[in-house]
């Protein structure tokens, strides 16, 4: 299959861990994030992890767009969904991630209409067949879905379908890595660069990282190959000591990024003041609201909302997984109290959530770690 | 090939394409320029309608990147593609 299939070639798999070993120095401790949720699922996936030198650690960040929506924003969407002739849509794995009383498929059980959609334009196409209804779309997601529901708010507007409307919790990559970069318990060498966001806003955003905090990025895709490749971009920076944004990913990702999908987002969304992520607390202009233009297509303004933070349950430890600080297997309740099929945490949630991939796939290199 | 340690479903309650980032390229089959939309494969075969407004334009057999029901990059020609890293 063309761009699978010699992306997960096992001999140049070889060849690039050999490459890595012959970087690395004997004796120095590296530490990378992987910023994206798909690169965590990866690497437990194919067992890139096992690739890697004893020394050289990957961390997981705040990539999932589920793992960092807090419990308040849960609820608000449960509200919403109890509302009268309302049905909600939201993308699969949302549907599981708990609120303070019970996630989205617990509340269709107990009889809200809530529906799975794979885009924000099927949500648009129930709102058509619906017309006697008010649909509302659970937006969630970084730069990479945002268009796709700006778009589809672009849409309603053009074909005058009044009883869409969107529930906007889409985030921004930029300001939670640097939330991440000024938090002191954090050390890090260096970033493996989100993939498929890069292809909206491009790999200049990033340039931050080196100029402002002195740690290379090397923005990567989603094969095995790929991830192998960017840590040995990564580490050949560090060899000569050079300290920049580097694309692996140029098959996909222009630098420039896509200007129209920036434009139509700066035509229909705008930044919120703050945005609480989970674990990682209150983030300025880390969150996208609709735009005054767009504000009649606004869920939380055509209904109302309880908007009640929510603290995060005391035995979770989601925060210190996604900012890396521990791993998912050092949370006191990982894969007791806390499982895939009761998260109490998001990042047990989602299959690309730092906990649920080890649970799911890494747990297993750890009992070989231990033997 | 470096093999899956397990199957992964496609979206669903336990997958899902915002948070795996995911990009699916598919083939466009047909253009419908005037709802700015298009009827793609994806590498299996199955069909999909696509929002082109990002790649435009799009021609049938045009290779793209689709997130969430959006093309979000044109790919390039089989033949123009570059080889796996080494």
């Amino acid at each position: 299959m063309k761009y699978v299939d010699e992306f997960r070639d096992a001999d140049l798999g070889q060849a690039l861990a050999g490459e890595i070993l012959s970087l690395v120095e004997p004796g120095r401790h590296y530490k990378f994030m992987e910023v994206c949720g798909g690169h965590t699922h990866s690497i437990y996936k194919y067992g890139v992890d096992d690739l890697l030198p004893s020394n050289v650690e990957l961390v997981h960040g705040p990539g999932c767009p589920v793992c960092v929506i807090p419990m308040g924003r849960v609820d608000d969407g449960i509200a919403l969904a109890h509302e009268e002739g309302v049905i909600f849509t939201c993308f699969g794995d949302m549907m599981r991630v708990p609120g303070s009383n019970g996630s989205l498929l617990e509340a269709n059980a107990a009889g809200a209409d809530i529906r799975m959609v794979y885009s924000p334009l099927d949500a648009l196409r129930i709102a058509k067949q619906n017309p006697d209804r008010e649909v509302v779309f659970f937006a969630i997601g970084f730069e990479t879905t945002a268009p796709s529901t700006a778009l589809t708010l672009k849409r309603a507007r053009a074909e005058g379908i009044e009883n869409f409307s969107v529930m906007c919790s889409h985030v921004t990559i930029v300001p939670p890595l640097r939330a991440l970069l000024e938090s002191p318990d954090l050390r890090l060498d260096g970033f493996v660069g989100p993939g498929h966001v890069s292809t909206v806003v491009g790999a200049r955003p990033f340039e931050f990282i080196p100029a402002d905090y002195g740690k290379p990025i090397v923005v990567a895709g989603f094969e095995p190959l790929d991830i192998l490749h960017a840590i040995t971009m990564i580490l050949r920076q560090l060899s000569d000591g050079r300290c920049e944004v580097e694309n692996q990913y140029k098959r996909v990702v222009p630098y420039e990024g896509n200007q129209r999908a920036l434009e139509v987002m700066a035509e229909v969304f705008e930044l919120r003041p703050h945005f609480e992520w989970r674990g990682l607390g209150f983030i300025s202009h880390s969150g996208l609201k609709l735009s005054e233009a767009y504000a009649d297509l606004d869920a939380e303004r055509r209904f109302s909302v309880p908007g009640v933070r929510v603290a995060d349950p005391k035995a979770c430890q989601c925060g210190e997984v996604l900012k890396g600080v521990i791993k998912p297997w050092e949370c006191k309740v990982f894969g007791t109290a806390c499982t895939p099929e009761r998260p109490i945490g998001t990042c047990m949630v989602s299959s690309e959530g730092a906990c649920a991939a080890y649970y799911n796939y890494g747990r297993f290199a750890r009992e070989r770690e231990v033997v | 090939m470096i093999a899956d340690r397990a199957s992964v479903p496609a979206c669903d309650e336990h997958h899902c394409i915002t948070c795996g980032d995911d990009g699916d390229p598919m083939t466009v089959v047909r253009v419908d320029p005037d709802r700015g939309l298009a009827l793609c494969s994806d590498e299996e075969g199955a069909r999909h309608t696509v929002e082109t407004a990002l790649v435009e334009p799009v021609t049938p057999g045009d290779r793209i990147l689709v997130h969430a029901g959006t093309a979000i990059a044109a790919l390039p020609a089989q033949d123009e593609s570059e080889t796996a890293p080494a």
